[in-house]
């Protein structure tokens, strides 16, 4: 039963949507003689290394384990020879530690995990499954699926992201046409595992295509279709809740708090691979797009391909990039080389041409209001920019600025031009900073004896939302 | 009951201290940086002139007017309020610390605020009687904090503002007082 | 006469109710409060450790701090301090920060063209706010703006640089640098090592050409200990420093004295940075400033 618009969240915005790759069928790369995968491709500690360098290893071997509950293992994307722990740029502009895999050439697969059955083997059979498999949520945020699927709340109700609303990415809608049934077991598998009953799957209106595919899988696998209103950001995670079910999540809360557990489709299709066939994680597709990309296209690329190689698979370019985004223009990562990995939350290679990429200078903020029109979170954007333009971080934060989503819509829509979000960026990681040293001084102080241990406050961001 | 009323109105609004009389400029300007300490200010703004207004009075009542040394009254008022917020500091020390620390630098720097002596000095002007003049001072206060108060919130905003250079600090500060000291304008003609 | 008379009297009845109030109600209010509270410097930059320095005053009249923590009074102020106080003063080696990087525009090469907000820290967070090497410095200020004293330039070069003789190594630059590059060194010592990246050989040189290449010709040209190579980075052993003729061992003009300028390099050429990329490669030209 397809339930069409049910609720508005409030504000968005309605970029273009550009997708212009949505025709182009999801094509295999070829083989390439090296690839370089980083230790870290999710949110949490890295992994830690389990193969030694010289070692040769097959397609599909774990590389590294997890190195705590918040973390994903590693697996080889091909067979070949292990390089020694060197470093790669990652798509934050920083230095991260990587592998090398020489790739022999043949591509022999290691022996998969034996097959599971999405309904009838035991939740916690499943869920050891989504853990070895090395699944992270695949639309942006990359926090480590497993944790996701044990929630310490209640949960009655599991959403699929296939809203897909970042202009440009067509990766999703693609996978949602081209293998349904797989995204729908692993969908399966995940309702087994948190033992939930309604599972929805929300897809924006401008697929009708996708909609129809998984319309017409939905009585095979008991779910929902939801036909959801096009607009930017539909599938952040706290947007789609409330669009689906009609809750809201609280402020500081976690979609678990509502009863809801949202799970991009890219993601179940990596689940449903993990159970069925039991290969684990170690490609994805990714949309290589772009005005300068000769051919915009959909591939299936393992992780540790680089950007480069990447962009030549679709053709090259037609004429010089000025910006490179990993993900999607909206919330997407800017990157100045293209040595840089795709991991595998990679959702997407953007490129921008030189006439498309304005250059402005920000201006004082007006006052208009139009940001707090257009946030989806109803913050207010233009005062928060303005905290934290003079640094007082701690009235951001009276301002919920921790609440922010940071998906863009503010700066989108400003007509000073004034980077809100990355002001929001700067004042929330300011607060997270303050926020941790304040919760390890009250540990030190709680603690009986205090350890002198040296605590380096790490300048990572919030995990963000799912937005695509 | 209604002269009352159009006192305390007319202290608190239309001739607000700092506002209409231009008196008490300097702790306006000087504490209004931040609302919480505009907020101390104010409290003991209105502790010390309703003291010094109730003490004022009786002493121009009993002593000045009866010897007919009224034109001494400036040199004894500054003398008697400042002797007054002295004593008040060293009590307020010895009975609450959480209030002594709170109001800080600002009770003595009361001693030196005109609109401590104005009110007093209008008090005897008009010829008010010892409660009327105790009310009246005591509304004039709460105007006064009402004005600091508004303006620290003011500033406060403006601190987040794209201020010129050259009018950074003191002179944004008294072309927004001249801004509020306009809006209280309004007010004239309220209580007759 | 009257007059003369009611004030007079107006005056001693005063005296005798604040002479009595005192008296009998009075607190007691420590003087050494108030006497080392006129010596502080009154920036309240926080460098010893308490929030402000009239926290610290307290503090020290209390007996919870020692004196000499204060990073900017010279020795007369604390000897004096020492001396309200009944404490020996104790010597604080006098410190100064140093933005330990060569990577000027000289020197580093940039990646891209960052156009955004003008703050180290939200550079740092996009793509490392443009700049090629990961531990070079951005050059956009916010150690400036942090430093209460006003001993932080930034130079027409592009980078930070801490003003020798106005540094009082109270280390607020060094806890907001988002890259860590800023290092409080003891103001004796002349010597430093002009670089902070730990990366290999082969990626400094592609990123900076006023890098440490850790060629040890300094630990060579020093007396054993006096100079430290971790990796391709020599540090300097601040407890043992060595002479200030050791910089001219330094091939890469990376170990230089305090003051001494970053040379330019005779064949100053924009930095090209074209990234290696697959087979047909598309030539990305970020835009260089």
């Amino acid at each position: 039963m397809s339930t069409f618009l049910q609720k508005f969240f409030y504000g968005g915005i309605h970029p273009d949507d550009r997708k212009v790759s949505k025709e182009s069928a999801i094509q295999e790369a070829p083989l390439f003689p090296t690839y370089t995968v980083p230790l870290s491709m999710h949110i949490g500690a890295p992994a830690k290394p389990v193969v030694k360098p010289g070692e040769t290893v097959l397609k599909g071997q774990l590389l590294a384990e997890a190195g705590g509950f918040v973390s994903a293992p590693i697996h080889s994307p091909t067979s070949g020879k292990v390089g020694p722990i060197a470093s790669c740029v990652g798509p934050m502009g920083n230095l991260i530690p990587c592998f090398t895999i020489t790739s022999d050439g043949n591509d022999t697969a290691a022996e998969p995990m034996p097959a599971l059955d999405p309904k009838e083997s035991s939740p916690a059979d499943l869920k050891k499954r989504v853990g070895d498999a090395g699944i992270v949520g695949m639309g942006g945020a990359s926090f480590p699926t497993l944790v996701k699927l044990s929630p310490n709340k209640p949960v009655d109700t599991l959403i699929l992201n296939g809203v897909e609303c970042e202009p440009g990415l067509t990766a999703d809608h693609r996978l949602m046409l081209e293998d349904p049934e797989t995204i729908l077991a692993g969908a399966t598998a995940c309702a087994t595992i948190l033992g939930v009953k309604n599972v929805y799957v929300g897809i924006e209106a401008n697929k009708p295509d996708a909609i129809a595919k998984m319309q017409s899988l939905a009585s095979k696998y008991g779910v929902q279709v939801c036909e959801l209103r096009v607009r930017y950001p539909q599938g952040a995670e706290k947007q789609l809740i409330y669009a689906v079910t009609g809750r809201k999540v609280p402020t500081g809360g976690l979609p678990m708090d509502v009863g809801c557990v949202v799970s991009n489709v890219g993601s179940c299709a990596a689940i449903g691979e993990a159970v069925l066939q039991g290969k684990p994680l170690y490609e994805r597709v990714t949309t290589v797009t772009g005005r300068p990309v000769v051919n915009p296209s959909n591939w299936r690329l393992r992780v540790g391909t680089t950007y480069g190689q990447a962009i030549a698979l679709a053709g090259g370019v037609s004429e010089d990039p000025a910006k490179i985004i990993s993900g999607g223009p909206m919330m997407g990562f800017t990157v100045y080389s293209l040595d840089v990995p795709i991991m595998k939350n990679t959702s997407g290679i953007l490129l921008l041409g030189p006439e498309e990429l304005h250059q402005f200078e920000y201006h004082p903020c007006i006052r208009c209001g139009r940001c707090n029109d257009h946030c989806p979170m109803q913050l207010m954007p233009a005062t928060l920019g303005t905290t934290a333009e003079n640094a007082r971080y701690d009235l951001a934060e009276a301002w919920n600025a921790t609440d922010c989503i940071e998906c863009g819509c503010c700066s989108y829509v400003c007509p000073s031009h004034r980077p809100l979000v990355q002001f929001i960026r700067r004042a929330k990681a300011d607060i997270m900073t303050r926020r941790r040293a304040a919760a390890a001084a009250a540990k030190a102080a709680a603690a009986p004896k205090p350890e002198p241990k040296p605590e380096a406050p790490k300048p990572a961001d919030a995990p963000k939302p799912e937005a695509k | 009951m209604g002269e009352y009323i159009s006192l305390i109105l007319g202290a608190i609004l239309v001739n607000n201290f700092v506002l209409s009389r231009i008196l008490g400029i300097c702790p306006f300007l000087g504490v209004s940086k931040k609302t919480s300490t505009a907020l101390g200010m104010g409290g003991a703004v209105i502790f010390v002139m309703t003291l010094a207004g109730l003490v004022t009075s009786i002493i121009n009542k009993y002593v000045l007017l009866k010897y007919n040394i009224s034109f001494m009254r400036t040199i004894v008022f500054i003398l008697v309020i400042a002797a007054l917020v002295q004593i008040v500091e060293i009590l307020l020390q010895r009975i609450s610390q959480p209030l002594y620390k709170a109001l800080g630098i600002f009770l003595p720097l009361i001693t030196t605020n005109c609109a401590v002596l104005g009110s007093a000095i209008i008090c005897s002007d008009e010829m008010y009687s010892v409660v009327k003049s105790t009310v009246f001072c005591c509304a004039s206060a709460i105007g006064f904090a009402l004005a600091l108060i508004l303006f620290s919130s003011v500033r406060e905003k403006l601190e987040l503002a794209k201020v010129p250079v050259p009018l950074k600090g003191a002179a944004i500060a008294l072309l927004t007082a001249s801004i509020l000291a306009m809006a209280f304008m309004g007010f004239s003609g309220l209580g007759g | 006469m009257t007059p003369v008379i009611v004030l007079t009297v107006i005056g001693i009845l005063l005296a005798l109710a604040i002479g009595l109030v005192l008296k009998f109600f009075g607190a007691e209010v420590d003087p050494k409060v108030e006497q080392i509270g006129a010596l502080m410097p009154g920036a309240n930059c926080g460098g010893c450790g308490f929030a402000g320095c009239n926290d610290y005053v307290n503090a020290m009249v209390e007996g919870r701090a020692k004196p000499g923590l204060c990073p900017s009074m010279n020795k007369s102020t604390l000897a004096k301090v020492s001396e309200i106080l009944g404490v020996v003063a104790e010597e604080k080696e006098p410190r100064m920060a140093v933005v330990c990087c060569s990577g000027d525009d000289n020197h580093a090469h940039r990646s891209a063209f960052y156009n955004g907000v003008t703050d180290c820290t939200t550079a740092n967070a996009v793509a490392g706010g443009g700049k090629a090497c990961p531990y070079g410095c951005l050059g956009m200020g916010t150690c400036a703006r942090a430093c209460p004293f006003g001993a932080i330039e930034i130079t027409s070069a592009g980078i930070a640089k801490v003003h020798r003789e106005i540094c009082v190594g109270c280390g607020k630059c060094v806890a907001v640098c988002p890259r860590h590059i800023i290092k409080l060194v003891p103001k004796k010592v002349d010597v430093h090592v002009f670089c902070n990246s730990p990366e290999p050989f082969k990626f400094k040189k592609g990123v900076c050409t006023g890098a440490c290449i850790g060629c040890r010709k300094c630990v060579r040209a020093s007396k054993p200990g006096q100079m430290n190579i971790t990796g391709f980075l020599a540090s300097v052993n601040y407890d043992d420093a060595p002479d200030a003729s050791v910089v001219d061992a330094c091939p890469a003009k990376c170990l230089r004295l305090t003051d001494a300028p970053n040379p330019v390099p005779v064949h100053a050429s924009a930095p090209s940075l074209a990234p290696t990329t697959g087979k047909p490669a598309p030539a990305i030209e970020p835009a260089t400033k």
